[in-house]
């Protein structure tokens, strides 16, 4: 399966991750090589169970019990204001107050 | 409580001895974290006293959780994982953070941004990894326990490169919260010890169903390890063809052979049997993992903590944080789960390897169901390799996991202990045990230990 | 108007906040309103290594809810993760359910101003957790985030497109609302937040295959949602009929502007790279306790309204007053009882236009008005001890205190008298008093009667019973015809 430099720009845009010119170039060839590898799994039938079998989810009490937090976010947050995660604005979506 | 704070000393001093023979083993560690733990610890429990080495990738209170990576460097979590509070009942404190690669992907520590560990044996070889830093911790003598995890082979890997021993549970058997997540269906906390026993007992004290964790079994914490058994009359050891492939490395094979022959001399039965799909284990791991890294990752953005870029919008920052702040083994593990996942490619792969994974694990449980006991193979297909051998092909670097990823995809336990030399470089050997099997893998395992000269050369 | 020749297709697709102490993954309080970033732990702050467990209350309040909306609920559902980045979305996912759904497969009825009683279908309910919140004008050039909100839990309900209007989509909310509240399983109060509504919205000829939908978001209140379609199907239908062709777009509405345009960027298709959550196993739900919560719901609003109907001799509308929350269907219910057979329509004038005027907000029924002392105003009424208006200050008193209505009415001077030889004194007099009327009620003028009444009333001071001053002033009256 062939990874062009289109699909890396692509993936690396949902993945919200920069990557430069250079590095794209490496990664259309490692990443080619290595779906290529993976490709062999297409020899197996496409039949067959798809999860193991695992016990069910147990379920929590609804009581406030949460973990605490040995500091508060101010003490560790890149950025705060008013108690308040901040970021630069976003500059596309968004208008007015969001619920 | 002068012993405590001696313990501290003592433990400081091996773990100093340790560094200063360069082998940067820890990532983080001080005598004044280890006299304010002990200063508050339980006097007494089945670790008491004793300093645990634990991966980077493991949180605590009293050091940074870096896992290895720039986006996290100096984070000091402002909780504790379950595994770690546990040890703290058990008596024990954690003597500092070790190397690993970053995010716990690779096999070599190589991939670490703050530089790998080294391989006591020969500096110029690797520790093996993700949890290289903790196996050195143990195999240099800074501690007698450690904790590192597992997601492909990541405790047991550097366990026989190190010449030490290595524990991976059952899936679910120890608690994940606080342990930064890799690959969330595969990632467990595992033990590396100087003999089965220690590796054992620090598996006891850390395991049992933990309400912050949803994915534990839900059992009380495994017993302590008894004493090593004699005989092994009446146990079935399967013999996995696959795991013996022709080409396999002179040394490994050779030390494996004795190890088998001395299963044999213990009475134990020794039956050839097959995993038909071993050979896929790799592809499908190559596909699960990174698949599940690209989303647990997806959380360091530069917004509540960690590293942050400036930018001028929040689009921006993210894609500046993460490009910067990864490096190049996680952004690809991070693409290429991403791609596997999208629109259009899902079924292709993601749905593909858990099919693939479903068979696989089917292999083992039908094995284990027609009365085999335990599986023996080699731990790894080589001795340590020598840094740079495999950093140029990150494809040549993931099949270093090739015998160990089966039993991550199985949920099944595992453990390497040494079983020789070559060349003076340790080799290990592996056991698989049933899931939820622990118990029967380290009897056997304790067998296999006192009727081994793991020093000896091999050929 | 156009819209004669165009049919509108709308879907809603409304997300709920569940009435639990803690939120869907995290033992976290849900209390709204606390100061930012308070009601948060590793788990819902995304911190590395923390992981969700599930609530079981949420679990069983999304259950009941899928019930009373008469979906299938799967005993296997699968949590699934949603993978896109945000601000205020800690982990870069939301972990909500996506192939296999707690539930498919309902339907709501609901009362269509255009159609009458209608059935509009659920397509799912599902679980999931909500985002924190984002403020993108608190500081100039900064986005704020508060993650109080991450991680409560939420129950998506998609409906079929089976709405056909504006005023449609209203009554669906409103009945939606009424269910929900009804159970218990939220406040639904959209200017709270804790119920969201995105709107798809399309345009077609009528049997034509269905047209281009847009999504329209930020609407905050019901009738927000009723202009904001009202606009967009204007839009379109306008858009279409001058030759040009809807794009699928995300819609923003502006209620200071009444307007709805897209939101300020083409939305980029989002690849939201569903799997199942690995850290979740799959919830399995037992045969038997689901058999339980169906069995144990209430009598839903539907039902009770019709029964309401049936057994107390209501029309619909009425009994849709009385029926409107399970509060005050419980309260007119107990008072029927009390008050006797047949009073059903006596009981429901006293539940509509005396108890409920009282309340706040029209449905919180003031607590001191119990059916009990209810039905003690309405024994002084029947016996003609007070008038029915007097009545209604004595109502106004108990709302207050816990006195008696007879004591009541004895303080505020509201007794009636009934004593017959008062009144027909007060009836001689007032005869004497206007012969020229008496002369026109002999002539033929019967409707006079009323004039002799209210004056024997102001003689009395409005205290005698009406009742009685009519058989003595028509007796009197009747004895002094030639």
């Amino acid at each position: 399966m062939s990874v062009t430099r289109a699909d890396v720009l692509k993936i690396a845009q949902l993945a919200e991750l920069h990557v430069d010119e250079a590095a794209a170039a490496e990664l259309e060839r490692q990443l080619t090589r290595i779906l290529d590898y993976v490709e062999q799994l297409n020899e197996l039938p496409k039949d067959g169970p798809v999860e193991i079998p695992r016990p069910d989810v147990i379920l929590r009490r609804d009581e406030p019990d949460a973990d605490p937090l040995a500091a508060p976010p101010a003490a560790w947050a890149p950025a705060m204001k008013g108690g308040l995660f901040v970021v630069p604005r976003l500059g596309e979506l968004g208008g007015g107050d969001e619920s | 409580m002068t012993d405590a704070s001696a313990a501290a000393r003592a433990t400081a001093a091996r773990v100093k001895a340790c560094e200063d023979r360069g082998l940067h083993a820890f990532y983080e560690w001080s005598e004044e974290a280890m006299l304010a733990q002990v200063a508050h610890a339980h006097g007494d429990g089945p670790l008491a006293g004793q300093g645990v080495a634990i991966k980077a990738n493991i949180a605590d209170a009293h050091h940074a959780t870096s896992c290895g990576s720039r986006i996290l460097e100096g984070w000091r979590s402002p909780f504790e994982a379950t595994a770690v509070r546990r040890l703290r009942q058990a008596g024990a404190f954690i003597a500092g953070k070790t190397v690993c690669d970053e995010f716990a992907m690779g096999s070599s520590t190589e991939h670490s941004a703050f530089g790998p560990a080294r391989n006591p044996f020969d500096r110029e070889r690797v520790p093996g990894g993700s949890s290289g830093g903790s196996a050195v911790a143990v195999a240099a003598g800074a501690v007698d326990f450690a904790l590192g995890s597992e997601t492909g082979g990541s405790v047991r890997q550097p366990a026989a490169f190190c010449g030490v021993v290595g524990i991976k549970p059952t899936y679910g058997r120890v608690s994940r919260y606080g342990l930064v997540a890799f690959g969330s269906s595969l990632d467990q906390i595992g033990m590396f010890g100087r003999d089965v026993r220690s590796a054992a007992l620090l598996l006891s004290a850390v395991s049992g169903r933990d309400e912050r964790d949803a994915t534990t079994l839900d059992r009380v914490p495994l017993p302590e390890p008894g004493p090593a058994p004699t005989s092994l009359k009446g146990t079935v050891i399967g013999r996995p063809r696959e795991y013996f492939p022709d080409g396999l490395h002179p040394g490994v094979r050779a030390a494996c052979d004795r190890a088998l022959a001395r299963l044999r001399d213990l009475g134990a039965e020794v039956r050839d049997v097959s995993l038909p799909h071993t050979r896929y284990a790799i592809p499908t791991y190559y596909i699960i993992a990174p698949a599940e890294a690209s989303s647990n990752l997806a959380r360091y953005d530069g917004v509540r903590y960690g590293a942050r870029q400036d930018a001028p919008d929040v689009r921006a920052l993210f894609r500046q944080t993460r490009g910067h702040g990864f490096g190049a083994e996680v952004r690809r593990r991070i693409l290429l789960g991403t791609y596997v996942l999208s629109a259009g490619y899902y079924d292709a792969y993601y749905r593909s390897a858990q099919r693939a994974r479903a068979r696989i694990a089917k292999d083992f449980a039908d094995v284990f169901a027609s009365g085999v006991h335990a599986l023996f193979t080699p731990t790894t297909p080589t001795p340590a390799f020598r840094f740079g051998e495999n950093t140029a092909d990150p494809l040549a670097m993931y099949l270093a996991d090739i015998f160990t990823a089966t039993a991550n995809l199985a949920l099944i336990p595992a453990l390497s202990l040494p079983i020789g030399r070559d060349g003076g470089l340790p080799i290990g050997g592996q056991l698989l045990g049933p899931h939820e099997g622990e118990q029967t893998m380290i009897r056997v395992a304790q067998a296999l230990e006192a009727a081994t000269e793991a020093t000896a050369e091999v050929r | 108007m156009s819209g004669a020749v165009w049919e509108t297709v709308i879907g809603l697709e409304v997300h709920v906040q569940l009435l639990t102490r803690t939120k869907m993954f995290c033992a976290c309080s849900t209390t709204y309103g606390d100061p930012p970033n308070t009601n948060v732990c590793p788990v819902c702050l995304g911190l590395p290594g923390a992981l969700p467990v599930p609530n079981a209350e949420a679990v069983r309040l999304a259950v009941r809810a899928a019930f009373a909306l008469g979906c299938t609920v799967n005993e296997r559902s699968v949590f699934a993760r949603k993978n896109y980045f945000y601000p205020d979305l800690p982990k870069g996912y939301q972990i909500s359910q996506y192939d296999e759904p707690l539930a498919t497969g309902g339907s709501l009825e609901i009362v269509s101003p255009e159609r009458g009683v209608l059935t509009v279908g659920i397509t799912r309910l599902h679980l999931e957790e909500d985002a924190g919140k984002s403020f993108h004008d608190r500081f100039p050039g900064l986005t704020a985030v508060d993650l109080n909100r991450s991680g409560v839990p939420l129950i998506e309900i998609v409906s079929e497109p089976d709405l056909r209007s504006p005023a449609e989509a209203r009554a669906y909310l409103t009945a939606l609302k009424q269910v929900l509240r009804w159970l218990g399983v939220s406040d639904c109060n959209m200017e709270e937040g804790s119920l969201r509504v995105d709107a798809n919205l399309s345009v077609r000829r009528p049997g034509a295959p269905l047209g281009t939908r847009t999504e329209v978001k930020n609407m905050n209140s019901f009738s927000g949602v009723e202009r904001a379609l009202t606009f967009e199907r204007g839009r379109q239908i306008a858009l279409v009929e001058g030759g040009g062709a809807v794009e699928q777009r995300t819609m923003t509405f502006d209620a200071a502007k009444g307007e709805v345009r897209p939101m300020r960027s083409k939305e980029e298709s989002h690849d939201y790279r569903y799997f199942p959550e690995p850290d979740l196993p799959p919830l399995v739900l037992r045969p038997a306790w689901l058999a339980n919560e169906q069995l144990s719901l209430p009598e839903l609003p539907a039902a009770r309204r019709l029964r309401f109907e049936q057994q107390y001799g209501l029309s619909t509308v009425e009994a849709s007053v009385v029926a409107a929350t399970a509060a005050v269907a419980d309260h007119y219910e107990a008072l029927v009882v009390l008050l006797g057979d047949g009073a059903g329509k006596e009981a429901w004038n006293w539940e509509a236009n005396d108890v409920l005027t009282h309340s706040e907000d029209g449905e919180a029924i003031p607590p001191r008005l119990t059916p009990a002392r209810i039905a003690e105003v309405v024994a002084l009424v029947r016996g003609n001890t007070v008038s029915r208006q007097a009545a209604k200050k004595i109502l106004a008193e108990m709302v207050a205190g816990d006195e008696g209505a007879s004591a009541i009415a004895q303080r505020l001077g509201l007794v009636q008298v009934q004593d017959a030889g008062a009144i027909e004194q007060w009836v001689r007099e007032v005869i004497e008093a206007s012969p020229a009327e008496v002369a026109r009620y002999r002539g033929g003028e019967t409707k006079l009667l009323g004039f002799f009444t209210g004056q024997v009333m102001k003689r009395s001071k409005g205290k005698a019973d009406p009742k009685a001053v009519n058989v003595a002033l028509t007796s009197a009256l009747k004895g002094l015809r030639a």
